[in-house]
Order: structure tokens, then sequence, then C-alpha cells
């Protein structure tokens, strides 16, 4: 939960022009703003999110304080005055012609109340600073100068002052904060143009979720849950906001829950935190509790499959992790893996995966110097854990898919996809269509219905060739026959039901007394699309535990052959006779 | 106790939800049992009966979750057959049972098709699930539960729950553990979703839906008129607060509802809201009078950061558009030439048939065998192509038939946590500012100073750059 600003957490400052800076909050340090100012970070360190505070020219004396937190009036201040004057009492029409309910109506209503002399007043009364000065000019003029004029007059001033005012905001640095900020500047190409409202998107269609608390249910602890692959080309926003999904984000995601001042103090100094990733868990417990070892999660955690040596998580040191150099104290520690794409599909041209270190005796270990002791751990430590994280994924039966790559995306799905658990979701991001497009037509029912029938054939034709001893081994394919089949479809169009692909965008409009409409303007760029699918468990491996039924099942597979590529590319699931 | 939704384990189970998929958009949810107390007639136990087969329930049970499952030969019997008549056929999940049969007869498998058996996910359970009302659908509830930050731990105020779609969406998003009898040392907070609903029969619906779907205790619903009587559980006035991080309102006047909604409640009840966070807010209404008599409310309320926005989804449609002369005659083909040289192609053999066809009439002037001969090779190029159907023409999109445009406008607000003068003067004393060591101050290095003056230039020009608008991003 975010209830207020830790100490050297990162934050985001929404600044007077709407847009955000990302800023490491250090005690005792001083935050430039640019032209807007400096203030002191520990004036707000400790405060909750979301105040909007104006920096004032002269500090307190007594304390030194420089802020002032506005509030909420007054920063509603223009648009509640507007509403008071029964502004935009404009007659609006329905298409047809006929008049619609107008926005005055609205603001008469009992619900609503206009706002009154005396609430201004309270209201100049609870204000200071600018907001104060325009109330009172506003209130002086209105002697003088008709009604309308007055507001008028006030609401420019108040436009023109906010521009210039030295006001900030502080928000929590999120995944959906990150996001916006990402777009807005000129990160967008880094995280492939992912809009916010794709983040969403992608963790519901990727069903990804919170595995459970494994060691406190049983039914859960027999089957880990919350397994999920990512693919993620976006510098670790996709990560994030999987993770953010399955509470292993932020640093304090797995502690109690706590009451503000409890933990107001920084976690740890930067010296102590700056400790070698491999350092043995033996080393580390002589000054601290043991930690669960790195990557050692069994069920909630996230299993990156990255095509370099090292994968690109960088931007997950927002949320007080880095990959160089991983706190052990940050939920991410244990519960995110990650491997490379050689690893995956080739773990022994890896050495660090192949070659074990040589165990040495303790006796022996006791008499090697310390350093040498630490480095004898390190490397054992890590061929353990590379042994468990490789032999775990190939091992396979995830609960989910999410890609975001500037791979191609069908090669990914090639090799992924078999590692899923039966009704495991895939969801792919891609900020422009022709990799999904391509993606669904390699998965078409046209293509499902000429795969089936080709290994069909294949298969029979294995049946011919050793009718002698019959019975062995009569549907396995060798690996000469699915090679075939993969030159010709690629991959298994099988093992994915129900292809879909969609769009989503977000459309902001403008809300104020009588100027409601949609912005005018809105960003460009990639469209961003999604591809979504089941994994599935096809029946034929099902049909040889099924013994005696099998011959019928198969013929249910033939018979419905025909049907199928009559209907073929319609779109549609496997067409079935009725 | 455990949830298909949240923990489906790998095989389905006996008494649990499973979504039986027949096809895309075509999914029908059962609650898997061998019997069924309604009524009787199969040997096999319950059974559900879709366009596609039947499917006896023993089949279901116990199979790994994504299996491919064969329908079975099935006597339905004259009892189950009128019943078919009755209801549209492949949603009917009605099941005729044996009296005394003690357990189901093994069936046969049938030859009239298959589905797949599914865990309940909330996508799945959206597009299945028995309409009361209307729902919000997932490219709505996604961006919503997004933007509430409704995450693992939080707690969800939810009214009215309608046909419960969004419950179940925003109880995956809150999840994280189920609570236990016997209260664990630890005080981690477990997610929740306090849902209201003041139709008594819609209330008493959900509420048997999340107990079937082993979700007790994590979602609360309460039959309650929330406009009157506010969100506390239990009693509306002294009741427990449900301490909230996040609200959903899709009601027809969310205004009315929103006088509870605060740090302080007016007759001295206790706040519904979280005290130690901020809450997020977002309202579901298809009209925009709805929107502004909120937002007004909203920002009477005090809420900040408000906004407004529209999703627009579409679902895209890929397939392959064959057109041409060359390729076989399968359904969707468009014989047409499929280019310029083709086209000319085409008519120019054409023509040199009709050539040859007038030199020989000339010539003999006796009856036309070549004629009709002639024509049959032009129009067809009809041999086979050699290219397999599914990969002849090319891949085209388009976006589907049923675009729904319109859904509703969501409105977002944020409520900071409150924060008195003696909080600011406790903060105050705990974080000096004396103690900030001057921005000058020595210790500070080139690189950083470089750093610092770049960010400065980097924001004056991004300042620079905004054009001149009035956008009400507040
Ligand atoms: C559109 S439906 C909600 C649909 C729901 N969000 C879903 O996704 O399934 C609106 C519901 O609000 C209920 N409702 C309307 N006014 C209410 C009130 N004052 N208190 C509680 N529930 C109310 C209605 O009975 C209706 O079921």
């Amino acid at each position: 939960m975010h209830s207020y600003v830790r100490p050297n957490q990162f934050v985001a400052l929404r600044l007077p022009s709407e847009f955000t800076k990302i800023q490491k909050i250090e005690p005792d340090s001083t935050v430039f703003l640019g032209k807007f100012g400096s203030f002191p970070a520990n004036q707000i360190i400790g405060r909750p999110f979301y105040l909007t505070f104006e920096i004032l020219d002269d500090a307190d004396e007594k304390d030194g304080s420089c802020l002032r937190i506005i509030p909420a009036a007054e920063l509603h201040a223009e648009t509640l005055i507007a509403e008071g004057e029964g502004d935009g009492e404009e007659l609006d029409t329905n298409e047809d012609g006929t008049p619609m309910r107008t926005n005055r109506e609205i603001v008469d209503d009992a619900s609503t109340q206009k706002l009154t002399w005396e609430e201004i007043e309270a209201l100049k009364k609870e204000s200071g600073g600018a907001g104060r000065e325009i109330i009172s000019k506003l209130l002086e003029s209105h002697q003088t100068l008709d009604q309308k004029t007055s507001f008028s007059l006030a609401k420019y001033m108040l436009r023109k002052r906010r521009k210039y005012m030295k006001r900030f905001t502080v928000l929590p640095l999120d995944v959906s904060i990150l996001t916006n900020h990402m777009m807005e500047d000129q990160g967008a190409a880094r995280i492939m143009e992912l809009r916010d409202e794709m983040v969403g998107l992608l963790g519901c269609w990727g069903n990804v979720h919170h595995g459970g608390d494994a060691s406190l249910d049983e039914a859960i602890a027999a089957k880990p849950n919350g397994r999920y692959l990512v693919v993620d080309d976006t510098g670790g926003l996709v990560v994030a906001a999987m993770a953010e999904r399955m509470g292993i984000l932020y640093p304090h995601d797995g502690d109690e829950y706590e009451e503000q001042g409890s933990s107001d103090e920084p976690k740890k100094n930067e010296a102590e935190q700056a400790h070698d990733d491999e350092q043995p868990p033996t080393e580390s417990s002589t000054h601290r509790p043991a930690r669960p070892a790195h990557m050692s999660a069994s069920g909630n955690s996230i299993t990156v499959l990255h095509p370099n040596k090292q994968p690109n998580l960088s931007l997950l040191k927002y949320f007080g992790y880095s990959q160089d150099n991983p706190d052990e104290t940050h939920p991410l520690h244990k519960h995110l893996k990650t491997i490379s794409w050689l690893q995956l599909l080739d773990p022994n041209a890896d050495p660090i995966y192949s070659e074990e270190p040589e165990i040495i005796p303790e006796s022996e270990l006791y008499t090697m110097k310390s350093n040498k002791r630490g480095a004898y751990y390190r490397k054992r430590n890590r061929w353990t854990r590379v042994q468990s994280v490789v032999n775990e994924a190939r091992a396979g039966e995830f609960d989910g898919l999410i890609v975001a790559t500037v791979m191609d995306p069908s090669s990914v799905l090639k090799y992924a996809v078999p590692l899923l658990a039966g009704s495991a979701h895939v969801a792919v991001y891609s900020p422009s269509i022709e990799p999904l497009t391509e993606l669904s037509d390699l998965y078409s029912t046209a293509k499902k219905t000429a795969f089936i029938n080709r290994r069909q054939q294949l298969r029979e034709q294995k049946l011919q060739q050793s009718s002698d001893q019959p019975d062995a081994n009569e549907t396995e394919l060798q690996d000469s026959d699915l090679s075939e089949l993969m030159a010709e479809f690629y991959l298994d169009p099988t093992l994915l039901l129900a292809p879909t692909l969609q769009n989503s965008r977000v459309r902001p409009w403008q809300v104020l007394p009588g100027r409601t409409h949609p912005l005018m303007s809105m960003r460009g760029g990639a469209e961003g699309y999604i591809f979504h699918a089941v994994r599935v468990i096809p029946t034929q491996q099902t049909i040889q535990a099924a013994g005696n039924l099998s011959r019928k099942k198969r013929k249910v597979v033939t018979q419905e052959t025909p049907t199928t590529a009559v209907d073929s590319g319609s779109g549609v699931d496997v067409e079935m006779k009725s | 106790m455990h949830s298909p939704f949240l923990t489906p384990g790998s095989r389905s189970q006996l008494d649990n939800l499973a979504l039986l998929q027949l096809r895309r958009d075509q999914t029908i949810p059962t609650i898997l049992q061998l019997h069924d107390e309604k009524n009787g007639g199969y040997k096999e136990g319950k059974v559900t009966n879709t366009r596609f087969g039947s499917f006896p329930h023993i089949t279901l049970c116990d199979q790994p979750w994504g299996s491919q499952i064969i329908a079975s030969k099935v006597d339905t019997g004259s009892r189950g057959r009128t019943q078919k008549m009755k209801r549209k056929a492949d949603e009917l999940d009605s099941s005729t049972q044996a009296e005394d049969k003690p357990s189901p007869q093994t069936p046969v498998a049938a030859s009239s098709g298959f589905l797949h058996l599914l865990y309940p996910t909330p996508e799945l359970w959206t597009a299945s699930l028995p309409h009361r009302t209307q729902v919000v659908y997932t490219p709505d509830y996604s961006y919503i539960l997004h933007r509430l930050r409704a995450r693992p731990g939080s707690t969800v105020i939810e009214a009215g729950a309608g046909s419960g779609s969004f419950t179940h969406a925003s109880v995956r998003a809150v999840f994280n553990g189920y609570p236990s009898d016997d209260q664990p040392t630890k005080k981690r907070r477990l997610g929740k979703v306090c849902s209201f609903e003041f139709h008594a029969q819609r209330a008493e619906k959900v509420r048997v839906e999340v107990n079937q779907h082993g979700l007790d205790g994590l979602v609360e619903v309460t039959h309650r008129d929330v406009y009157e009587d506010g969100f506390l559980l239990g009693d509306p006035k002294t009741g427990k607060s449900p301490k909230a991080n996040a609200i959903f309102l899709d009601l027809p006047a969310p205004w009315l509802a929103l006088k509870h909604l605060v740090r302080n409640p007016p007759e001295g009840t206790e706040s519904p809201l979280d005290p130690t966070s901020p809450v997020y807010i977002c309202t579901f209404s298809p009209c925009l009078e709805q929107v502004q008599r909120t937002i007004s409310t909203l920002r009477q309320l005090g809420w900040l950061g408000i906004s407004m926005v529209e999703v627009n989804n579409r679902r895209i449609e890929v397939k392959r558009e064959r057109v041409g002369l060359d390729l076989g005659n399968i359904r969707g083909t468009v014989v047409f030439p499929k280019s310029v040289d083709e086209a000319v192609e085409r008519t120019r053999a054409l023509e040199e048939r009709a050539q040859l066809f007038r030199a020989t009439q000339n010539q003999s002037d006796g009856d036309s065998t070549p004629a009709p001969k002639a024509e049959n090779e032009a129009k067809g190029g009809q041999q086979e192509s050699e290219v397999p159907v599914y990969k002849q023409g090319r891949v085209m999109t388009r976006s589907e038939l049923d675009l729904k445009n319109h859904t509703s406008y969501l409105v977002f607000a944020i409520l900071p946590r409150e924060w008195t003068e003696e909080d600011e003067k406790r903060c105050r004393e705990k974080w000096p500012s004396n103690r900030v060591q001057e921005p000058q101050g020595p210790q500070k290095s080139k690189k950083q100073l470089k750093r610092e003056s770049r960010e400065k230039r980097d924001l004056q020009r991004k300042e620079q750059s905004q054009p001149e608008t009035e956008s009400q991003k507040e």
C-alpha cells in the first residue's frame, strides 16, 4: 500500500506543466524542479501521496519549511466558482435537434449545490497564497464589474497564474505512472509504446494474479500456482506490471500490514546493500536472518526468458530492484527468475549450467583463505541456482505466458507454448498488428486441420512400416517426422485454442462546467494490439491413456476433417460436425 | 476451501465450476457433478448436452485442465429429448438421471464432437455468465482495476454487484491468499471484495455464486441500498468498516452514494475507507449528465486527480482472402483475376481460342466440336493449385462485426490520506529541513552538478514545448 513517501523511494513529481519527473527521495537532500524551484526532500518524506505542494518564496523562520500543502478546495477553486456561476449555460441539442438536458439543470439540482458567497468566503479563509489572492480580487471587483465579467476575469487570472505557479504533486511511482511517464517522454520506443490500457489488458488476458500462499494452503502446495513465463523487451516494464499484479513488485509488498511511523527509517544503508549477488547465504546470515535463496520461489513466480546472456530489466530499479545488485529483502529476489533462450533450448551449451564446480570437502575449505572460500561458494551457488531454474523451466507446466517482444512472436510461441499447463493463457502485445496477424494465421483453423491430417498420414505410414511388430509405439512420431511437420507448419497449431486479436484505446475527456468534450489531441504512434489464446491438450495425447476407446476417438478426428477443410479460414475454432 | 478461479490446480474437480468450451465465444459454465439432484433419466449421471453432443460429467471430472473431451453416446430418452426441444440445445445444461442407480454408467464415446475443458477465469466467466444486468466487460474492467490500483492485499468496495462480472475480476486482482480459521500470527492483510446490491434476488444469486466458486471469505455480499445506508459491513450505522482502498460504483446515480465515502462521515459513523492509504474511485456511467453530476460532487467532497475517459475496444478478425483464377473451387474464394497480369493473360487466352475457333469454323464450316472445349479450358485453369489452401491468398484483418463503440464513461478520482496539522508537525520534527545539506555543498561531484543542470534544461525545454492547452487533468 502506498500510504506515505518512504525515504530512498522513487516518486513521481507532477509539475504545473503536467509533466512528471521521477525522483529518488533521499533524506537530507534537495530536490530541484528547474524553473519551478527546489525544496528539501525531508519536507515530503513521511507525507501522504497525492498531496499538492506550493513552493513558498520565503521559508518558515522557525523550522525552515518552504512547502505549503494546497487544500483540495483551493485546487478546485476555479471550477467550483464556475459551477456556482452557472457558467456553461448553453443549450445543447441532440443530433436530431431536440434540446438536451443542459448543464444548468445539473448544477441546480439539490444534490449539487451552487457555491454560495458564504462558501467562497470560507474558501478564502481556508486557502492561502495565490488562490486567496484570486478570490479576494474576485470579491473586490464584484462591486464594480457585473458578475459575469468578474468571474471570467478571476478565471483568466487563475489560469494564467497556475501556469507559473510553483506547484507540484507527489505521486507514488507505480506501474501506471511509470508507463505514462515513459509514454510522454522520449521513452515511448523503449517500452514498445505500451500504453497503460494495454498493460491492464495484457495482465487480465494473461490471467496473471497472485498464486496464493503455498505455505498456508495444502491444496496449493500440491501444485505450485502462479508460475508465469514472461518475454519482455520493454526494459522491465512488463515484468514490473506482472509483478505488481502478483504482489511481488514493491519492497514492502511482502511485509506485514504496517502503520505509519513504524518504518519511516531508511531500510538499511546503501553500503550494506552493496553486497555481491553471488554471496553465499552462510556469510550473509552472520549479520542478517537467513533470507530465502535467490530465485528460489516455487510458486507466484516470474520466469523471464531473454535473448542475451543477461536480461535487460533496468526499469525495475525504480521499484528498488537491480539485477546486478539485487536486494535480498526485495520480493523479486526470490520470485523473479531469469533464463536465456540458449539455456532453455540447449542448456548443455551453457557452461554455467553444464559444468558443475567441483565439490571441495569441508575439511579442505577450512584451510582456505576467506576470499577463496567465498569464491567457491559463489560458484557452487550459482551452479545450483542455474540448474534448478533451468530444469524447472524445461519441466514446464507454467500457468501463463506474457509476451512483449521485438523478436518474431511466433518464434517465442513455438518454444514457449509447449511449456504451458493445459488451460493456461497466452497474451502477446505488439505495437503493430502485422506480427500478430501472422501469428493468428499460424494458428488458423485451416492450419490446424491440415496439421492433424498430415500427422495422421505420417502415423499411418509409420504403422504400415512397422506392421510386423504391432502396437509398438504405434502413434509415437519420431523426431524426423516431427521436424517434417515443423518444416511445413513452423509450430504445432493444435496447442492453442481460440486465438483472438484485439485493440484498445482510452480516450480522455475534459469535463468542465459547460465545456465537456473529448480532448482534442491524442498521442499518435503505435496503435497497440493484443493476441490471446488458451493452451489446450489435444485429444491425441489422451487417446493412449483411454485404452479401448482410442480407435473410436481417432475416427472422430478423421471424420471431422472434411468439414473443417471446407470451412477454412473463417477464424473460428476447429469446426465440429453437429 | 479453494477456488478454481484462483488456484485451479492441475485437474478438474468434482463440485467445482468448470467451463466447457465448444468454440470461441461459446462456453458453458457448469458445476461438475456425478449426479444431478434436479431430475433423473440418464444412466450416465449428470450430463451436459450441447450441439456437439452429450458430455456425461463422469468424463469431465478429474481430467487435466485444457483437455479435449470427446462426446459420449447417451440415451437421451424421451424426457431428455423434450427438454432439448424447449431450450436452445447448446445452452442446455440440464440433466436427467436414473432414480435408483447408485453409480453412473461408463459412457461410450460418440462421434458427434468434442469440447475443451477449461478452468474458469474472470474473462471466460464474463463472456459466459448468466446475464441478469448489464455487465462490465474485460476491456473496461482491466483498465479500471489497473487504475484503481486494486492489487494483492487491497480491499475493494463494489456497488452494485449486478451479475457479478466485475466481482470476479476484482477478487482475482486483490487475492493474496485464503483466509484461514486459525488466524496466522502474521498480520499480513488479505485482499477482499465487499460487494453491495439492493436487488434481493441479484444479491442472493451473487452470494450463491461466490459460495459455489470457492470465494467465501474473499467476497462479502451485502444486500443494501447504498444511497441510503452506505458501505459499512453488517449494521449500516454501527457495522465494521471495510477499510477500502478502491471503490467501483456501477450505479445509476453514483453521486448519491458519494456522501458515505468520506473520511469523516457527518453522523459520526465510521468511515468505510482505509485511513492509512489513498483511496481510488471509479464510477461507470453511460450518460454525460451522470458524469457531470458525479464529477461535480467529487470536487465538492475534495477528491483529487479527477479524470474521465472512455475505452474503445475492438476485436479484429484475421483471415485469408483468396482472389484468383488459379485457386481451387473452394468456398470463400473469389474467382476473379488476382492481378492485371492474370487478367490480361486470361483475356489473351480467350481471344486466341476464339480466333482458333473462327479459323476452324471458316475452314470446315461444319459442326463445331472445338468451341465448347476451348471454352472449358479457358474458364478453368481449374487444375488444383500447388499451394495448400491454408497458405493461399493474403492474410487480412478487419474489425469484427458486433462492434461495441461505446460502453460507458469512466470517471476516476483519488482521495489522499487525511493529513492533520499535528501529523505535519510530527513529520517536521522527525524530518527536519535544517538537516539538509546545502545544494551547493562541496560534497557534490562535478558529474552530479552537470546532471542536475541538464535536468533543469530538460524541464525548461519541455515546459516551453508544452502547448497552451487548458487540459483539465487535475
Ligand atoms: C449495471 S448493474 C452492475 C453490473 C456489475 N458491475 C457487473 O459487472 O456485473 C447495476 C446494479 O446496481 C444495483 N443498484 C442500483 N442502485 C443501487 C443502490 N442504491 N444500492 C445498491 N445497488 C444498487 C442494481 O440492482 C444493479 O444490479
